[in-house]
């Protein structure tokens, strides 16, 4: 490892205070000046809708009854599990935000199984991401690859979902994110959660409008906090990683699958644009660009943070693995027979 | 005491993040940073930061929940306040201060160019499409495109031509279904620069690699282009880079044209450069690249619109 010291004298004032203005390797280029440019872009982009998916968190935590969020729902598990991953339908939410509205649903009685499998099923199955697959793919077969693409998601979140309901909660979620009696927690760490009578039913309308904004702001700031993690961590992978070195995996069905998961993670796209990305991969196989849409919107660098506001890290954990090789495996051996025959 | 404390610091976070997001976006600078259409969300997002700061400050803490049990029990913490503020307050100011808006040579480098530009977003396969926020060939242009006749290959595109195959394109003579490069039909639509020279994108270069079309309308003109320079492996070559973005910068993808030069320049690496001179195609195995032969190289300012998407 080479260290390099600003040589410009602008350069060298403005990195003052880091010390070191760049570390080379081979393969890895770090600089100041790329990390800014990249983690503010991801910061920029990403933010409203953290704030979008809190400010929903805290409108439903202060004017939904908890029947609402429990009515609705098959008394059937296994129905309500199914019927939990179209909720991105007609709720459609990005996978930045729904972190806060999965754990105020939950709070509110939805079912684990049913928020696990609503959070990972909403950032594909919704109407949004249906459309910019259907642009991004125009070229290609794009009603193939839409269809796909959503019926991937709500299968696999479905999957999810029906595997967490022989879990016990208390295993997955973190400390304080359930009812019941509270413990001493880091200060930072996710906040306890009420009893649902105490959203207030006799409260004025502007009192429920307080708390609605309080609450989404205390649940921004939980959630902002890991999203801010993940996309210092993205942003460092995608400038100072030399990106030609995952080119030679293209040439194997399996590896490019597996490759493009882990580009996925990386990248930490937003859902609603990743599918112009994908598309543009053109050195890998379709289906595992297919792996790419289905699992980055899933689980990245940024989901890992943020998903470790709800649940313990061990669950979080398992959970990436768990999806990485269900989808791996999914994407290289089955589709790769459902594209036989397409020119992709 | 320490609840209050507690309220205006987060308060000042956020109020504090709505104030660079808004900074950003009335300075301009966030065009270096989002595509279009996520602009509009960034404004709006640092509108609502700063109301929802006020209100969190200005409100007591135990109207987080509205019949006194808090929600939020790690609200009133100072260290969860002080961290808030650290973490997503901090790094954008810095940024405010430090981001130089672009990307130096090592992320270009790291992230490879496109080298085929039907693989970006925006190109059908079958006609040009521009990037969206320079239409410098405008459809009308193209209305070579549109006649049939007019796709039909070039004898020296065909495989029967084997005259020469590296030697640079002929663009015009050979089929008179197309138009002629001074046929002013098209050329009336090709934007100018204030010199009167043919103002154009990279991607217009690049895209004429594979339309025949703007390959023809390009030869024999002049042209002006703007990019940044970044360093070839002799003095008497560079590459002119654009990002191309589809919703950030974090996702941009450098695509360059290779530019001839007869002697040294002196430019900063990645700086701002206008490029004048002739584009010459030229063919190399199946496919043909562009390369830009300069006249005259100088220093510019960058254009309002640093990214192309």
């Amino acid at each position: 490892m080479q260290f390099f010291v600003a040589t410009d004298l602008y350069d060298r004032a403005r990195v003052s205070w880091v010390g070191i203005e760049r570390i080379v390797m081979s393969w890895f280029t770090f600089t100041w000046q790329n990390f800014l440019f990249s983690f503010l872009a991801l910061a920029f982009e990403g933010l409203p809708f953290v704030l979008i998916g809190s400010l929903i968190s805290g409108a439903i935590a202060a004017f939904v009854p908890s029947k609402v969020i429990t009515g609705f729902l098959p008394k059937n598990g296994i129905l309500a599990t199914l019927v939990s991953g179209l909720l991105g339908l007609c709720f459609p939410i990005c996978e930045c935000g729904i972190v806060p509205v999965v754990r105020r649903l939950m709070d509110k009685g939805l079912p684990i199984s049913c928020g696990v499998t609503f959070m990972l099923a909403s950032p594909i199955v919704n109407p949004i991401v249906a459309f910019s697959t259907l642009a991004a793919f125009r070229a290609q077969a794009p009603w193939l690859n839409m269809g796909t693409r959503l019926t991937l998601g709500y299968v696999v979140a479905v999957v999810a979902g029906l595997v967490v309901r022989g879990i016990d909660p208390s295993s997955i979620l973190r400390s304080g994110a359930i009812k019941g009696p509270t413990r001493k927690r880091l200060a930072f760490s996710v906040s306890a959660l009420p009893d649902a009578a105490s959203a207030g039913i006799n409260a004025s309308v502007h009192e429920k409008l307080v708390a609605a904004i309080r609450m989404a702001c205390d649940d921004f700031i939980d959630t902002a906090i890991y999203f801010m993690a993940g996309a210092a961590v993205a942003a460092t992978f995608n400038t100072a990683v030399d990106q030609q070195i995952i080119l030679p995996l293209a040439l194997n069905p399996m590896l490019a699958t597996f490759s493009m998961m882990a580009f996925a993670s990386i990248l930490t796209l937003c859902s609603t644009s990743d599918a112009f990305i994908a598309a543009t991969f053109v050195s890998f196989p379709i289906f595992a660009r297919m792996a790419f849409m289905v699992f980055g919107p899933m689980f990245d660098l940024k989901l890992f943070f943020l998903y470790s506001v709800l649940f313990k890290k061990r669950f979080v954990i398992g959970l990436g693995i768990g999806l990485f090789i269900f989808i791996g495996i999914i994407c290289s051996r089955v589709l790769i027979y459902l594209y036989a025959g397409q020119a992709l | 005491m320490r609840a209050k404390l507690c309220s205006v610091l987060n308060g000042v976070t956020l109020i504090g993040l709505g104030v660079v997001l808004l900074d950003f976006y009335f300075t301009g600078r966030l065009d270096q940073y989002l595509h279009p259409q996520f602009r509009p969300w960034t404004l709006a997002g640092g509108i609502v930061f700063c109301l929802a700061g006020v209100i969190y400050a200005g409100s007591k803490a135990t109207e987080c929940c509205v019949e006194g049990e808090c929600v939020h029990r790690n609200s009133n913490s100072l260290l969860r306040s002080a961290l808030a503020f650290c973490v997503l307050f901090l790094p954008l100011a810095a940024g405010v201060a430090l981001s130089k808006d672009s990307y130096d040579q090592h992320a270009v480098l790291n992230r490879g160019f496109v080298e085929d530009m039907s693989t970006l977003p925006g190109h059908s396969g079958v006609s040009v499409q521009k990037p969206s926020n320079d239409p410098a060939i405008p459809p009308q242009a193209l209305g070579a495109d549109n006649d049939e006749r007019a796709t039909e290959p070039l004898p020296q595109d065909t495989p029967n031509d084997q005259s020469d195959p590296n030697g640079p394109v002929p663009a015009d003579q050979a089929n008179p279904n197309v138009p002629s490069p001074n046929d002013q039909s098209s050329a009336q639509y090709l934007p100018r620069a204030v010199d009167g020279n043919v103002a154009l994108e990279v991607t217009d270069l690049l895209y004429g690699e594979a339309e025949e079309s703007l390959r023809k309308m390009f030869s024999d003109k002049t042209v002006e282009v703007v990019g940044q320079y970044l360093p070839g492996s002799d003095a008497n070559q560079f590459k002119l880079v654009r990002m191309f973005i589809v919703c950030c910068a974090a996702d941009a993808r450098p695509i360059a044209v290779p530019v001839q030069v007869s002697g040294p320049i002196s430019v900063t690496e990645m700086g701002w450069v206008k490029v004048i001179g002739k584009a010459t195609y030229a063919k190399n195995g199946d496919r043909v690249h562009v390369i830009l032969r300069a006249d005259k190289v100088e220093p510019t300012d960058p254009p309002a619109e640093a990214m192309l998407y």
